[in-house]
């Protein structure tokens, strides 16, 4: 008797697997409104992706304190701080006029060039909070998680684009990975440079700046709800 | 040079010689600090500062900043919108994201004092307006009203544009309460509050914030007035009023109805002693005796016979057979679980009549099967029919004296039915028998009466007397053996001795003079013209029955206590419990009758001198010789 009770269930915790498999080996093959495919609408597409940014923001915030309460600056430091993020070089919109006028591809692109840049520097991060025993496993884990979001939200960013692009809202004078790649190569030595209590510091501020620019595309592109 | 140096230091004079005539020291300002900045729409931030002392001259107050990115050093262009000691940066001096470094200046005559410098990151010190239009609605769902609240953005604020994106927070309370009640609401605006009070006044508030800034001031008041709705309530609120009523009278009701047995599960009731005219004073002031000899009534059996049937007695036939006293040997251990689970069965203290467990006897033989169960089932409850006939037995000997019109017999000792027996017409028969008995008392007496006096002389007496065993040996068993009858002849031939014995020396055996009260009295005739006798008497004490036909006793003589001596057949080897009270003494040749109780028996019939006998097995025979050779007690 139990073992028939047992194989029952064992047979329907199989079957359940076996679907979900099927649903999620069928989801990457869905694209272009196949029959039968549940096709995101594109505010649906940037409700998530302003999500994943506001939840990134979330932790590089966390951390950002986190660090404040050990590696305070000094207020006796000579001269002024200056914390030179090495995104400094990529011109993004300060005010909401200046981002209201920018072109919805030109927007996009600094997105897109924010979260390139960051890629690496954060995977660095990472890192070397993981191999320096002095940070708590909060800290590491939270660090990975937040290397992990950027590339996430990379992606994300790029589906989004491709379904705008695939709806002819935006033109197609914006330029693929490969001009956002070739972008970042010069840069490559800055942020090495940066102590990681600047780094979290420069982060939390473009993070930011990722769900502004994002909320402001959404609301430009597709203002129907939440906006 | 000479003059302006002239009148440089004139001046200097002047202001010491005008300080010191006043009387009063003056110094450099003290440290203002910068208390907060705000930005309200993420487009433009005030900076409010807190001057110190002032040093008792006038002093001005500058703010200067500087931007993250350039080292150039920047003026304040507004101090008038913020107010007093504020400094207000329009949107084309403010840039999100970047970080400001602001310092205040107080400047007096005497000279200035730098504030600390603060960063200030606009995105970050955002606290917008309140929400405004606050607007709440009564709505109506199916009857039940609730209260929809809606709002609007600060006007400033750009929502629109995806430029701030707002949460928002609602507080509602009664108008008399002090605590309000907390809701989130998130970023819609409109907001549905339930569960009102009917009648009730409402205030509502509402307040914003940013995701990343600070909360806004809560709204202005709105108030709300909740109608009446409980009109319809007051029907329900009848409804559950009656409906409880009815609960709760049933419920009483039940109770009321199973009191008693409530009653008995919670209080389960004392025993008390069931001794009729037992006198519990006397026996705690330990006279025993006398309270015994309380019990006894002079007009006993007529009196209490015709008052209930309780005391109605039957007979009931012992038949052991021969062949199966083996059987019955084998069944000891079986008997003795027997009388002690008739124990459960018979109430020795109950005082109830053989009728009483005659019917019991009834009930179990039916449902019985033909099984050694119901054997032992039946013999069980002969034995308890046995039991309640001892429970009258009375130590004194019942001697059958016919000269007061009265036979003592004894009762004859149950035996258990032979275990061969296994067709349940057997039993059915036995059973038939002794509900016969048991039916037929009442009309006994008389009849006995008239027939017992129709003899007369010694003679008489003897045949009568001869008649008795008779009727008990003529009740025979349809199964009945060869050697069944034999041992029954045998019997009638040892009671017919005993009757002329008897007759010959009553003294010698030193019967007692009977009582007035004491008789047998004849049940019955049988089919076989057998009489089945039924003892009588008046102390009840010497309540006996004399088994139809199987098993009889010989009644060999009467001690010095009065007590009938009855002989068993030698041949019987059974041992038996007749009651559970007995108490089982070791077991001679000879198989002993117990014929009365121990005094300690609650029934009302217990005769209360001590008996002889207690210690004698019954199993339906007495040896009346080791009864005279043992001592009583």
């Amino acid at each position: 008797m139990m073992l028939a009770v047992c194989s029952v269930w064992l047979l329907l915790v199989c079957l359940v697997l076996y679907s979900r498999l099927k649903v999620a080996a069928a989801a990457p093959t869905c694209t272009n409104g196949q029959a039968g495919c549940h096709v995101l609408s594109l505010a649906n597409l940037f409700d998530r992706v302003i999500q994943h940014s506001a939840r990134m923001h979330g932790i590089s915030n966390d951390l950002h304190s986190e660090f404040e309460l050990y590696f305070l600056p000094s207020k006796n430091q000579i001269g002024r701080v200056s914390r030179n993020c090495h995104t400094s070089t990529i011109l993004t919109p300060n005010g909401k006029e200046n981002a209201q006028r920018m072109a919805r591809e030109e927007l996009t692109e600094v997105i897109l060039k924010l979260l390139v840049a960051w890629r690496d520097p954060l995977w660095h991060f990472h890192q070397s909070l993981a191999h320096n025993h002095e940070f708590s496993n909060f800290s590491s884990n939270k660090s990975l998680e937040m290397s992990d979001m950027v590339h996430e939200l990379r992606k994300g960013v790029q589906k989004v684009i491709e379904k705008m692009k695939m709806l002819g809202i935006m033109g197609n004078s914006l330029g693929g990975l490969g001009t956002s790649e070739s972008l970042l190569a010069p840069d490559s030595a800055e942020w090495r440079l940066m102590k990681d209590y600047d780094l979290l510091y420069c982060f939390r501020r473009d993070s930011s700046k990722i769900q502004n620019y994002l909320k402001i595309l959404k609301c430009r592109i597709v203002p129907e709800h939440g906006c | 040079m000479m003059k302006n140096d002239g009148g440089v230091i004139l001046f200097w004079l002047l202001l010491l010689f005008t300080l010191y005539a006043r009387g009063k020291s003056y110094s450099v300002p003290g440290k203002p600090t910068l208390t907060r900045c705000r930005s309200p729409e993420k487009e433009t931030f005030t900076c409010w500062w807190e001057p110190s002392s002032d040093g008792g001259l006038p002093t001005t107050y500058k703010l200067y900043y500087r931007k993250e990115d350039s080292d150039v050093e920047y003026e304040c262009q507004d101090y008038r919108t913020g107010g007093k000691n504020s400094c207000f940066f329009n949107k084309n001096y403010t840039s999100i994201w970047v970080n400001y470094n602001i310092t205040i200046v107080a400047i007096n005559a005497l000279g200035q004092t730098f504030s600390d410098p603060v960063d200030i990151d606009v995105y970050y010190i955002v606290e917008p307006n309140p929400p405004e239009n606050l607007n709440v609605t009564i709505q109506n769902d199916k009857g039940w009203p609730f209260l929809r609240a809606s709002w609007d953005p600060p006007k400033k604020a750009d929502t629109r544009s995806g430029w701030i994106t707002l949460i928002y927070e609602l507080r509602i309370k009664l108008e008399e309460e002090d605590e309000w009640e907390i809701r989130d609401v998130g970023q819609q605006k409109v907001f549905n509050i339930y569960g009102l009070q009917s009648e009730g006044t409402y205030v509502v508030q509402i307040r914003c914030r940013p995701d990343h800034g600070f909360w806004s001031e809560w709204s202005a008041d709105v108030q709300v007035k909740v109608p009446n709705y409980l009109r319809r309530n007051r029907s329900t609120w009848i409804m559950i009023i009656v409906f409880s009523a009815v609960v709760f009278l049933i419920l009483s009701w039940l109770l009321h109805i199973n009191s008693r047995n409530l009653k008995h599960c919670l209080l389960p009731p004392v025993p008390g002693p069931k001794i009729k005219g037992f006198d519990k004073k006397l026996h705690k002031s330990g006279k025993s005796l006398d309270a015994f000899k309380s019990l006894d009534v002079p007009d006993f059996p007529h009196h209490t016979f015709s008052k209930s049937e309780d005391l109605l007695v039957e007979f009931i036939e012992v038949y052991v057979p021969e062949e199966q006293e083996l059987m019955l040997e084998k069944s000891n251990d079986l008997h003795d679980g027997c009388l002690k689970s008739e124990s459960s069965v018979s109430d020795c203290d109950s005082g109830r009549g053989s009728c009483d467990s005659h019917t019991l006897l009834l009930d179990k033989s039916g449902q019985q099967t033909d099984t050694q169960d119901s054997q032992i089932d039946e013999q069980r409850l002969g034995e308890d029919l046995q039991d309640e006939k001892l429970s009258y037995a009375h130590q004194d000997m019942v001697s059958p004296d016919m000269s007061a019109g009265r036979v003592k017999t004894w009762p004859s000792v149950f035996s258990p039915l032979p275990q061969n027996r296994s067709t349940s017409a057997d039993q059915a028969s036995s059973l038939e028998m002794a509900k016969q008995h048991c039916l037929s008392d009442s009309l006994l007496p008389s009849e006995f009466l008239t027939s017992y006096h129709s003899l007369s002389g010694h003679g008489t007496r003897d045949h009568l007397g001869s008649n008795y065993w008779e009727f008990n040996f003529g009740n025979k068993r349809p199964n009945l053996t060869q050697p069944q009858t034999e041992a029954r002849h045998q019997a009638h031939s040892e009671i017919n001795i005993f009757t002329t014995g008897v007759k010959a020396e009553p003294t010698a055996l030193k019967f007692p003079t009977p009582r007035s009260s004491d008789y047998v009295e004849v049940q019955r005739v049988n089919e076989e013209d057998s009489i089945v006798l039924r003892p009588v008497g008046s102390n009840y004490d010497k309540h006996f029955e004399i088994q139809q036909g199987e098993e009889y006793s010989r009644v060999k003589g009467v001690d010095s206590d009065n007590v009938l001596l009855l002989l068993q057949k030698e041949a019987m080897e059974e041992e038996m419990d007749m009651c559970p009270c007995e108490q089982l003494s070791g077991t001679t040749e000879a198989h002993y009758t117990k014929f009365s109780t121990s005094p300690e028996k609650p029934t009302a019939y217990t005769h209360p001198t001590p008996q002889p006998l207690e210690e004698r097995v019954v199993n339906g025979y007495v040896d009346t010789a080791t009864m005279f050779t043992m001592p009583p007690y």
